[in-house]
């Protein structure tokens, strides 16, 4: 098994406020990475330092250890961060489409990078939307607002946005937080296509969620990683008191 | 679990499962020891209480199938609380299935209390206790969740299975020779038998025991070379 990012004692601070406390683990290629914990445990905070957005926050800096893509230290001085993002999608919690059309979403970042040849971004946004499962719900209405989708269309269509740039990583923020049930499952499908192409990290406070879709899960505590493993064994056998506690819902 | 679920209506969930499947335990074993007793005192009355109560036993099946049911769709349990769920419903299924045992034992001791007393019926005696003997600490190894009680009783099976054949071989012996017995003596080695299955039974929830404790699946390990990675059902 290949691995995509290799965390390697990572710790990270917010100014003085230590919230990542030495963090080692390889996120796998191509497979689904879930990261569970109560809020405030540092599993959005290691997401984000996937693709360096921390770096918009002042003060905020990983203070040891190193995130490798391609035995490349994203938090070398010299990476283009431009080109880090575009390897490395992301899409939050709640959907953000821009106020454009469904059509120019999605060829948004293209037409930014400098593409603008007609053939080549419709052949590219027809594949990243038929890639979200969003293409025949759209295909008639491309140039229509997106804010007229329904929440769960305008994620897919946040997660079409993010894969036209052709990621090898998408991070995944509680992608599914402010959708309903049935939107959910849509999105949970789509990862398990999606994942046959992209290494997938999602933060999720649904466990049920990291069951049924992830392959590796991973629990954090208080900043620190406490259990990491195939995702069946760590919610029917975890290995740490803590993890059963917090899978179990229980305390004392 | 010493610990208490943050939504408290888990623990209320939990609790009253635990306290079916005891109660259904109890019920078995009040059924076993009845039909025993019937037997050994000849007691007609005694058999068909047991034939009766058996309803009961199968109610709670039903009753212990749904509340598991209803957890699971309720507050979707994981890691051990799962295991709970799951080996609770596997106990009640044993458990019904040894009151059915029970059940065939008081059927064949009406059949031998209405002949001419059978002295060889004391044979059982010893079976019994055994069987008895394993059958208890298997539920307390579940109601312990003590898997190292659990994963003992496969030893002691073998002992009864050695008991049962030499019980076996004492009736088919008397068999040859049995004076117009050998219709009762036959029953008897059908007691004999239900009891050596009560045995395998109790080994069952022993084994169930072990996956509660240590989510290890020690099932079927006799035809294993080595240890196995755990799962859930198997």
């Amino acid at each position: 098994m290949t691995s995509a990012i290799q965390i390697q004692n990572v710790s990270f601070a917010y100014n003085t406020k230590q919230v990542l406390h030495d963090v080692s683990m390889d996120i796998p290629a191509h497979q689904i990475t879930a990261f569970i914990g109560p809020s405030g445990c540092g599993k959005s905070t290691l997401l984000r330092c996937f693709n360096r957005i921390n770096d918009r926050i002042p003060g905020a800096r990983i203070t040891a250890g190193s995130i490798k893509v391609h035995d490349i230290d994203i938090n070398r001085s010299d990476i283009d961060l431009q080109e880090l993002r575009r390897q490395i999608g992301m899409v939050f919690q709640k959907y953000n489409p821009f106020a454009k059309s469904i059509y120019e979403n999605v060829a948004f970042s293209l037409r930014v990078a400098g593409q603008n040849k007609r053939a080549t971004l419709d052949e590219i946004v027809e594949n990243a939307l038929k890639s979200a499962a969003l293409w025949d719900e759209v295909k008639d209405r491309l140039h229509a607002s997106a804010f007229g989708l329904s929440g769960g269309q305008q994620q897919r269509l946040c997660i079409a946005r993010a894969i036209a740039n052709q990621p090898e990583i998408l991070l995944m923020d509680e992608p599914c937080a402010a959708l309903d049930p049935l939107a959910t499952l849509k999105i949970e499908e789509l990862l398990m296509e999606l994942k046959k192409k992209y290494t997938i990290v999602i933060v999720t406070h649904n466990m049920a969620q990291a069951t049924r879709c992830s392959d590796k899960t991973a629990f954090m505590y208080l900043g620190k990683l406490i259990e990491f493993g195939p995702t069946m064994q760590l919610f029917e056998n975890p290995k740490d008191p803590q993890t059963e506690a917090y899978v179990t819902g229980t305390f004392g | 679990m010493n610990s208490q679920h943050i939504f408290r209506d888990f623990d209320k969930a939990i609790d009253a499962l635990k306290g079916e499947v005891i109660t259904m335990a109890s019920l078995a074993r009040q059924n076993l020891e009845r039909a025993m007793r019937s037997l050994l005192e000849r007691d007609i009355d005694l058999a068909r209480t047991v034939i009766a109560d058996d309803s009961d036993v199968d109610d709670l099946e039903r009753k212990i199938d749904q509340a598991g049911m209803d957890i699971l769709v309720r507050f979707h349990p994981m890691a051990s609380d799962l295991r709970l769920v799951i080996t609770s419903m596997k106990m009640a299924h044993n458990l019904e299935r040894i009151s059915d045992h029970a059940v065939t034992i008081a059927k064949r001791s009406k059949k031998i209390c209405k002949s001419s007393p059978l002295e060889e019926a004391s044979l059982a005696e010893p079976l019994y206790s055994m069987a008895d003997s394993i059958l208890r600490d298997a539920l307390t190894a579940y109601t312990d969740s003590n898997a190292e009680l659990g994963e003992s009783l496969k030893a002691r099976d073998k002992e009864l299975d050695q008991l049962h054949k030499q019980m076996i071989s004492s009736l088919s012996a008397r068999l040859e020779d049995s004076n117009g017995r050998a219709e009762n003596l036959l029953h008897l080695i059908f007691v004999a038998r239900s009891i050596e299955r009560i045995g395998d039974l109790a080994v069952n929830m022993g084994e169930d025991a072990v996956f509660l404790g240590e989510a290890r699946d020690i099932r079927h390990d006799h035809r294993k070379p080595s240890s196995q990675k755990p799962t859930l059902l198997g």
